[in-house]
């Protein structure tokens, strides 16, 4: 399919970067076998958004440079679209928690925790 | 890496995937949620000629209560059991300690019990819960206790041509506590946990696997004491080891007062200390 945006990290289920959602959840997609999905509805980073029509997620990491190399970010805004998604509002500290399942060797987390919070 | 070559199993129903255990159970592991085999996998810890997928069995994601049992399916996911009103408090307190939700989204309570990693919460809240695995084969069902049910890392009671399918836990209201630690907050692989329901205890984390702490039960069945003494009698009968990750000298110590505390918040309301 060419959807190159989801990346792949540590194919063991524990940096996130290769996570997508499934029927609206956030799954490892490295722990998953492609037959799985079968009959799901999967959402890639190529289906958030669009250039000129960002999710309003992806103008907060803009704003915020809660990027730098990118290689996390696809992950970091699938896990984010579940946790928007519920709703609730989070503090930064239970963010933090609840983004601790992708890691960020760039940023620092500060700035995505900050555009997180900022789109609750 | 990428997995060894295996071949793919998906049965639509129960009966389907025993006949298959049946015939190619020595050869074959059953798929759950996917979480811990498919690491196993891509490092090629294991080398399964065949995967059994059980997702389409919906038979094993039934959770219903029964005469004081609550019988949970294998192929119920953390995350449903975390938000489900009917599990036993520690059960929910113990769940989002499991990985991150993202590992949650798609772990199962059977597969968590079947892996059997000494780090794993389920089985130390198993064995304080009395909890009964129910194995399914061709040859019938029977019931295992958690202790007998639960042998080592990656190793249960189960016979090559079994599934486990259920486990029950008895409907009772009553106190409890739940601790781990972990190096850097929630997520991580536990260092060394504890659960307490009423007098059970059992702590994970110390050793291959999960303990149930039958001297601090004793102690506790004939009065108990004082959160020191609790903490003293647990600091003797810890089963603790060495490992990369940190010292039998850590486990021990800071398992024992993992204990001393839930056992502390099991007599108290809200159960967490």
């Amino acid at each position: 399919m060419g959807l190159t945006g989801t990346h792949v990290g540590c194919e063991q289920g524990a940096c996130g970067a290769c996570t997508v959602l499934a029927d609206g959840e956030a799954v490892r997609s490295c722990l998953m076998l492609a037959v799985q999905a079968e009959g799901m509805q999967l959402t890639t980073i190529e289906g958030m958004g669009a250039p000129g029509r960002l999710w309003d997620l992806q103008a907060a990491f803009l704003r915020h440079r809660a990027f730098q190399c990118g290689f996390c970010t696809p992950g970091f805004l699938a896990s984010a679209a579940e946790i928007l998604g519920s709703g609730r509002r989070y503090s930064r500290e239970e963010l933090r928690d609840l983004l601790s399942g992708n890691v960020c060797r760039c940023t620092g987390y500060e700035p995505i925790v900050e555009a997180v919070f900022e789109c609750q | 890496m990428k997995p060894p070559p295996f071949e793919y199993h998906r049965p639509a129903v129960l009966e389907e995937a025993l006949e298959f255990m049946a015939e190619h159970g020595d050869q074959a592991k059953p798929l759950a949620g996917g979480q811990s085999l498919i690491p196993l996998l891509a490092m090629r810890l294991v080398r399964p000629s065949h995967v059994v997928d059980l997702h389409r069995v919906a038979e094993l994601r039934q959770i219903s209560v029964a005469d004081g049992r609550l019988r949970i399916g294998a192929m119920a996911r953390q995350r449903d059991l975390e938000h489900d009103p009917r599990m036993p408090g520690l059960v929910r307190a113990a769940i989002p300690h499991i990985g991150h939700f993202q590992i949650r989204n798609r772990g199962t309570v059977g597969g968590s019990l079947c892996h059997m990693d000494p780090a794993a919460e389920w089985p130390a809240v198993a064995l304080a819960l009395d909890a009964v695995m129910v194995a399914a084969s061709v040859r019938g069902r029977r019931e295992l206790a958690a202790d007998d049910f639960m042998l080592g890392p990656q190793l249960t009671g189960l016979e090559p041509d079994e599934l486990l399918v259920e486990v029950i836990v008895p409907v009772r209201d009553e106190g409890f506590g739940f601790a781990e630690v972990t190096r850097r907050g929630v997520g991580d692989f536990a260092l060394v946990g504890a659960a307490c329901q009423a007098n059970a205890v059992a702590v994970f984390g110390t050793g291959p696997r999960a303990q149930r702490l039958t001297a601090v039960e004793d102690f506790l069945d004939s009065g108990g004491g004082t959160r020191a003494e609790v903490l003293a009698l647990a600091a003797t009968e810890i089963q603790a080891t060495d490992d990369l990750h940190t010292s039998s000298r850590y486990r021990r110590e800071v398992a024992a007062r993992l204990v001393g505390a839930v056992v502390a918040a099991s007599r108290t309301p809200g159960g967490l200390p």
